[in-house]
C-alpha cells in the first residue's frame, strides 16, 4: 500500500488534526458526490462539460477576487450561468457541442489569467486554485457539501426512471412521458453546482477526473445500472480517503494524489473488466 | 362502432426550417394494423415522433386514445401508459451498464417521481412475464449494450409488453434484421397484436411484409399521398406515384402476383 512506510503512530496523529478530519470528510463526502453524478454524466458524453466548467470557474473565482468577494459565493451563480449557457448553445448552434466547450472554456480561462494579472496580491495563489486545498476546508464548506449531496442525490433516487431513460434514448424518454429538457437542464445545473462547490478542495484542473475516473471504472466492471452507481460512489469515496491519508502522511499534494488513487482503481477495474470480442461493430 | 385510437387532423411539422409533413389527416381503428410508407426523406419518422409529442408540431390535432396531445407533448399519464414506441434502435456508444431486466421495467415504471424500491414484487413478476412473452427469459441479466440486433428487439418489445398498452408505434422495427430474423420479428409482434389487443402503426421499407400483414397502408411523401387497403394503396401506379417512376423498391415483387 501506498502508506506502508509510514508508522501507524504517525498516522494517528494526523487524524487527530481538525484539519485531517475535515479534509477526510469533504474528500469522502465530494468523492460520493462525482461518483453518483459522473455516472450519469459520463454515459450522457457530459465528461468534457464538467472539465471545461472546471476550467471557466477560473474566471468566476478571479472575478469574486475582483470584486473583493468570496470566491464560493460568485461560483455558484457563474457555475449556473455557465451551465445554462452552455445548454442553450448546444441546442441552438450547428457546431459540435465538444467543440463550443472548448471555445467557452479556453477564453473564460485567457479571460481569466489575464484579470488575475491585474490583482497584483493574488498571483501566489494561483497554484491553489489550480489544484485545490482540501486541507483548507472549512466546517461551513463541509455543510455546504452534505446539503448538496443530500439535494443531488434526492433528486437523482426519485427522478431515476426519467434519468435512464433520458441516458439511454431521449425519442424513447419522451414517449414514456419524460419531461425531457426539463430533467436535462436541472442535471447539468447540478452537476455545475457541484463541480463549483468542489473546486475549492479539488481545484480546477483536476476536478472532472472526482466525476469521470470513478465512474468510467465503474461502468468497465458493472453488470446492472443499481451496481453501477453504487460503485462508482464507492470507488469515488474510498480512493478520495486512500489518496488524503497518502498526502498527509507522504507529505504529497492532496487533489493529485486522490487522481493518483483514482487512476489506480481505473486500472485495476480495466484488469478486471470482461474481455469483450471485436465481433460487433 | 370501433372506437378510435388515434386521430390526426390537418397535422403540419416543420424541421430545420422546411415543413416535413404537411397537412396529413388519418385515423387509427381499435386494433387495426397501419403501415406507413414512403421514399426517404418523406417525413415518416418525423409524423411517427410528432404524434407521440417527441418532435414539436406546426398546427393541427392529435388525439390519443380521445385525448388532446398537448402542444409541448403533453398526454395524462394513464393515456402515457398505453401508448409505446418502438424506436429503429438505441444509439449506445460503448459500454452501458444496464440489464435486460432492469431496461424492461423502466418500461413497467409510470411517468413521474417514485422512490427506486416502489413496487418492486409486483415490476419484477411483470418484467418475467414479459421476458417470457417475447422469449427472450435469457436475456434478463445481459447489458443492453452487449446484445445483437434482434436480441435488442426483443428487448424493446418485451419493454413494451411489460404492461398493457392499446396503441404500438414502431418506427422501421425490421431495420438491422436480415430475413430471417425480420420474419421472426414480425411474427412474435404478430401474435403479440392479437393476444394483447394492441392498435399497430409501423413504418416500413419492407412492401412485402407490408401487403401479408397490414390491414391498411399510408403513403406518405410530405402529405398523405392516398389510403387504403394494400392491394389499393401499393397497385404499381400508387408507387410509382409514390416513388417516382423506376424507384420502387423490392423489384423481386411482381405486380400481378398479389391477389384478393
Amino acid at each position: 500500500m501506498l502508506e506502508s512506510g509510514v508508522d501507524p503512530a504517525g498516522l494517528a496523529q494526523l487524524l487527530a488534526l481538525p484539519f485531517m478530519q475535515r479534509a477526510l470528510l469533504a474528500g469522502l463526502l465530494t468523492g460520493l458526490l462525482g461518483g453518483v453524478l459522473g455516472s450519469f454524466a459520463v454515459l450522457r458524453q457530459l465528461s468534457f462539460f464538467s472539465d471545461a466548467l472546471g476550467h471557466s470557474a477560473l474566471l468566476g473565482i478571479s472575478l469574486g477576487i475582483l470584486l473583493g468577494l468570496n470566491p464560493t459565493v460568485v461560483l455558484i451563480p457563474f457555475a449556473v450561468l455557465f451551465a445554462l449557457g452552455v445548454n442553450q448553445l448546444a441546442g441552438r448552434s450547428q457546431l459540435p457541442t465538444d467543440a463550443l466547450l472548448n471555445i467557452v472554456y479556453s477564453s473564460s480561462l485567457a479571460l481569466a489569467v489575464l484579470l488575475l494579472s491585474r490583482v497584483r496580491t493574488y498571483k501566489g495563489g494561483i497554484q491553489q486554485l489550480l489544484f485545490g486545498d482540501i486541507l483548507g476546508v472549512s466546517w461551513l464548506d463541509l455543510g455546504v457539501i452534505l446539503v448538496l449531496l443530500l439535494g443531488a442525490g434526492g433528486y437523482l433516487l426519485l427522478s431515476r426512471r426519467s434519468q435512464i431513460l433520458l441516458t439511454l434514448d431521449e425519442p424513447l424518454a419522451i414517449s414514456r412521458g419524460v419531461a425531457a429538457g426539463w430533467h436535462r437542464l436541472v442535471f447539468i445545473v447540478v452537476l455545475a453546482v457541484v463541480v463549483a462547490i468542489s473546486i475549492k478542495a479539488v481545484g480546477v484542473l483536476l476536478i472532472s477526473a472526482f466525476v469521470v475516473i470513478p465512474a468510467c471504472a465503474s461502468r468497465l466492471v458493472s453488470r446492472g445500472f443499481g451496481t453501477y452507481v453504487f460503485v462508482a460512489a464507492l470507488l469515488g469515496a474510498s480512493c478520495a480517503v486512500i489518496g488524503l491519508l497518502a498526502s498527509g502522511a507522504l507529505d504529497l499534494p492532496s487533489g493529485p494524489s486522490v487522481v493518483v488513487v483514482q487512476l489506480f482503481g481505473f486500472l485495476l477495474a480495466l484488469l478486471l473488466a470482461p474481455r469483450r470480442r471485436f465481433s460487433r461493430p | 362502432m370501433a372506437k378510435m385510437i388515434l386521430e390526426v387532423s390537418h397535422l403540419t411539422v416543420c424541421r430545420e426550417g422546411a415543413t416535413a409533413v404537411d397537412d396529413v389527416s388519418f385515423s387509427l381503428e381499435a386494433e387495426s394494423e397501419t403501415a406507413l410508407v414512403g421514399p426517404n426523406g418523406a417525413g415518416k419518422s418525423t409524423l411517427v415522433q410528432a404524434i407521440l409529442g417527441v418532435l414539436p408540431r406546426q398546427s393541427g390535432e392529435v388525439r390519443l386514445l380521445g385525448h388532446a396531445l398537448g402542444a409541448r407533448g403533453q398526454l395524462p399519464a394513464a393515456v402515457r401508459d398505453q401508448v409505446a414506441y418502438l424506436p429503429q434502435t438505441l444509439t449506445l456508444r460503448g459500454r452501458f451498464p444496464l440489464s435486460v431486466a432492469e431496461f424492461v421495467g423502466l418500461g413497467w415504471e409510470r411517468a413521474g417521481l417514485a422512490l427506486p424500491w416502489r413496487g418492486r414484487c409486483a415490476r419484477r413478476s411483470a418484467v418475467a412475464l414479459a421476458l417470457a412473452k417475447v422469449g427472450g427469459e435469457d436475456l434478463a441479466p445481459r447489458l443492453i449494450s452487449d446484445l445483437s440486433t434482434g436480441q435488442l428487439k426483443r428487448a424493446l418489445l418485451a419493454f413494451c409488453v411489460v404492461r398493457p398498452r392499446r396503441l404500438l408505434v414502431l418506427d422501421e422495427a425490421q431495420a438491422g434484421l436480415d430475413a430471417q430474423a425480420a420474419e421472426q420479428f414480425h411474427g412474435l409482434l404478430f401474435d403479440l397484436r392479437r393476444s394483447e389487443g394492441w392498435t399497430i402503426l409501423q413504418v416500413s421499407h419492407d412492401l412485402e411484409m407490408v401487403r401479408r400483414t397490414c390491414s391498411r397502408v399510408l403513403c406518405l411523401n410530405r402529405s398523405l399521398r392516398c389510403s387504403g387497403p394494400p392491394d389499393h394503396a401499393l397497385s404499381p401506379a400508387q408507387l410509382e406515384r409514390l416513388y417516382g417512376r423506376g424507384w420502387v423498391p423490392y423489384h423481386h415483387h411482381h405486380p400481378g402476383a398479389s391477389r384478393s
